[in-house]
């Protein structure tokens, strides 16, 4: 037997309303139409970038894997950029990860309050600093020790961005790690002292496993804000666009995909094969963050359930 | 055979402890540092007169006051703009849309916003507004690009206020006979008033720290005073750093973009505490 749905039949003798009720009203058209234009931002970023990077593709498209960036010549080789990117998160996560995983432990097994209310508060604090801040950090101090250390003529280094980016990832990665750990049932802690184990048994063979997904998601979201900043990146890397010789030496200049964004969009003309090279590059980046933070999230759904 | 493997394992136990220590020592190292070098350094530039006497001299002497007043024109109308879309967006997510694909198109779509770089932002604000829609280099359009970025973080606080609200709330007021209309806007709005507002405050905090969004759309450097018209460029506090920190080999450049850095911070800072403060005093009007 189906169910069907009816409306139900007024009383004769019930007074009826004056007007019907509509379900379509002011209120209802405003948030419809509100709620279709943010669902739709999304999209129209993406479409423009497509649009504005075929340029490139149809004039230039051999050279956009090289390694030679030369707009005068039309030559676009964006690996230098992408290399550049790739090093100087990793720089940025070897730091930030045990850092962040082992203060976030220290706050969380402690199980103070007060600590614990600090710590997110300060963090918070942290996390408010604007980034172009932190790059002057770099350019004033940071960039200056690194040139003492390893004894350089310029602290506007590989190194030196990391460094930066790693302090900047820090307040999100350590806050959302803090509450992944705080997540996992006391119930499991005290099996697992009970079993006789040390707190790092616990913790390594107990806790961190359950905690894992959220961890993991953690640091998905933090590796996407790495390749994404900006501002403080373009002030102490040193731009230059060629990869480091050899390969792995981050005592030299380099160049990511944001400071080469942040350096050259304003000198290129809109339209030229230059700016559409720029917009590829803006467009693989998003595509990068974008598959990180979607990620992330889907990790996080998965731990919720 | 058994002392030496329950030592090992007291020993583990040891430098565990040490290291969980030691990496809370360090990050508060970090913090202290970084807070301290802000106040320390920008506390020494930091002044009335600096406040509020115009930049000369490309920045290296003189104030920040067309600075600042720009930074919270950009940031306070982008608030401005973004406040209807974000309500309107949380609105229809919670009283309109049942769960379903849709919903987790429009959430999915939220969560990517959030997610593209900042100076994306800029570039997609460069092609769109300044070269497509030929608005040329006008602080409207950084406003626009800034209230796009807040978006998501503005909508998703409404949003789980929205959720906070009681069920029986809503449950009386349809049993009373009112229409989905005016149970959004006798019930809904007022009460969740106070997330509305606690999201626009914390995502200002935000905005108006942010420079690589309105870097090649909205703002010049030098010359500039307050805009006659919409289509104008300002200067900005953090793109006034910027340009400073590119000269920093001059210590008088370098003064004044530390001035202008701790009076940024302390900019979003304030829009934080009110954040705060709006938390606290609206729940207590709610549960009079």
């Amino acid at each position: 037997m189906t169910i069907t749905r009816r409306k139900p039949t007024p009383h004769k003798s019930a007074p009826t309303r004056s007007k019907p009720r509509r379900r379509f009203e002011g209120s209802w058209f405003f948030a419809a139409a509100s709620a279709v234009f943010s669902a739709s931002l999304t999209g129209l970023i993406l479409i423009t970038l497509v649009v504005q990077s075929l340029p490139v593709l149809g004039s230039a498209a051999d050279t956009i894997f090289t390694t030679r960036w030369n707009p005068a010549e039309g030559v676009f080789g964006i690996i230098p950029m992408l290399f550049g990117s790739l090093i100087v998160m990793t720089i940025a996560m070897l730091i930030a990860l045990p850092l962040g995983l082992l203060a976030a432990i220290y706050i969380a097994e402690t199980r103070s309050l007060r600590l614990k209310r600090a710590a997110k508060s300060l963090l918070e604090i942290l996390a408010g600093i604007p980034s172009i801040v932190y790059g002057l950090i770099g350019v004033s101090s940071v960039s200056l020790w690194v040139a003492d250390a390893f004894d350089l003529q310029s602290g506007r280094i590989i190194l030196t961005a990391g460094l930066i980016l790693s302090v900047m990832i820090l307040p999100t990665f350590l806050s959302l790690t803090e509450d992944a750990i705080s997540g996992v049932p006391r119930r499991y802690r005290e099996n697992g002292a009970a079993l006789g184990l040390y707190r790092h048994e616990v913790i390594s063979s107990v806790i961190l496993p359950i905690a894992a997904p959220g961890i993991t998601s953690a640091a998905l979201l933090a590796l996407g804000r790495a390749l994404g900043e900006t501002m403080a990146v373009m002030l102490v890397i040193g731009s230059l666009d060629r990869l480091p010789d050899p390969l792995f030496n981050v005592l030299t200049s380099g160049q990511t995909i944001t400071s080469k964004l942040g350096r050259e969009v304003a000198e290129s003309a809109f339209g030229s094969a230059h700016f559409s090279a720029l917009v590829l590059m803006s467009l693989i980046l998003v595509t990068l963050t974008l598959a990180l933070t979607l990620g992330a999230r889907l990790l996080q759904r998965r731990t919720l359930s | 055979m058994r002392k030496p493997y329950t030592s090992r394992r007291a020993l583990s136990e040891t430098i565990f402890a040490t290291a969980i220590r030691a990496a809370l020592f360090l990050c508060a190292a970090i913090l202290l540092f970084l807070i301290g070098t802000i106040l320390w350094k920008g506390g020494q530039a930091v002044n009335l007169s600096f406040l509020f006497s115009p930049a000369s001299d490309f920045g290296k002497s003189g104030g920040i006051l067309y600075q600042l007043l720009g930074s919270l024109l950009i940031a306070l109308t982008a608030a401005l703009l973004v406040l209807p879309a974000a309500v309107g967006t949380a609105i229809f997510r919670h009283s309109y849309q049942r769960a379903g694909k849709a919903q987790e198109a429009l959430d999915v779509s939220l969560y990517a916003l959030n997610a593209i770089p900042s100076v994306t932002y800029g570039i997609f604000g460069l092609i769109f507004f300044v070269n497509i829609l030929g608005t040329g280099i006008s602080w409207l359009v950084g406003s626009i690009i800034l209230a796009i970025m807040m978006l998501p973080t503005v909508t998703l606080a409404c949003v789980q206020s929205l959720q906070a609200i009681p069920p029986n709330y809503f449950e009386n007021a349809f049993a009373l006979g009112m229409t989905r209309g005016e149970v959004v806007r006798r019930v809904a709005l007022p009460q969740s008033a106070h997330g509305i507002v606690t999201g626009l405050l914390i995502a200002l905090a935000r905005a108006i720290g942010e420079t690589a969004p309105i870097m090649f759309i909205a703002t010049a450097f030098s010359g500039v005073t307050l805009p006659q018209s919409p289509f104008e460029p300002v200067s900005t506090l953090p793109t006034h750093i910027l340009a400073l920190a590119q000269q920093s080999t001059d210590p008088r450049a370098l003064e004044n973009a530390w001035g202008a850095s701790l009076t940024l911070v302390m900019l979003a800072a304030l829009f934080s505490l009110l954040a705060y403060g709006a938390r606290l005093y609206l729940n207590k009007m709610r549960y009079k």
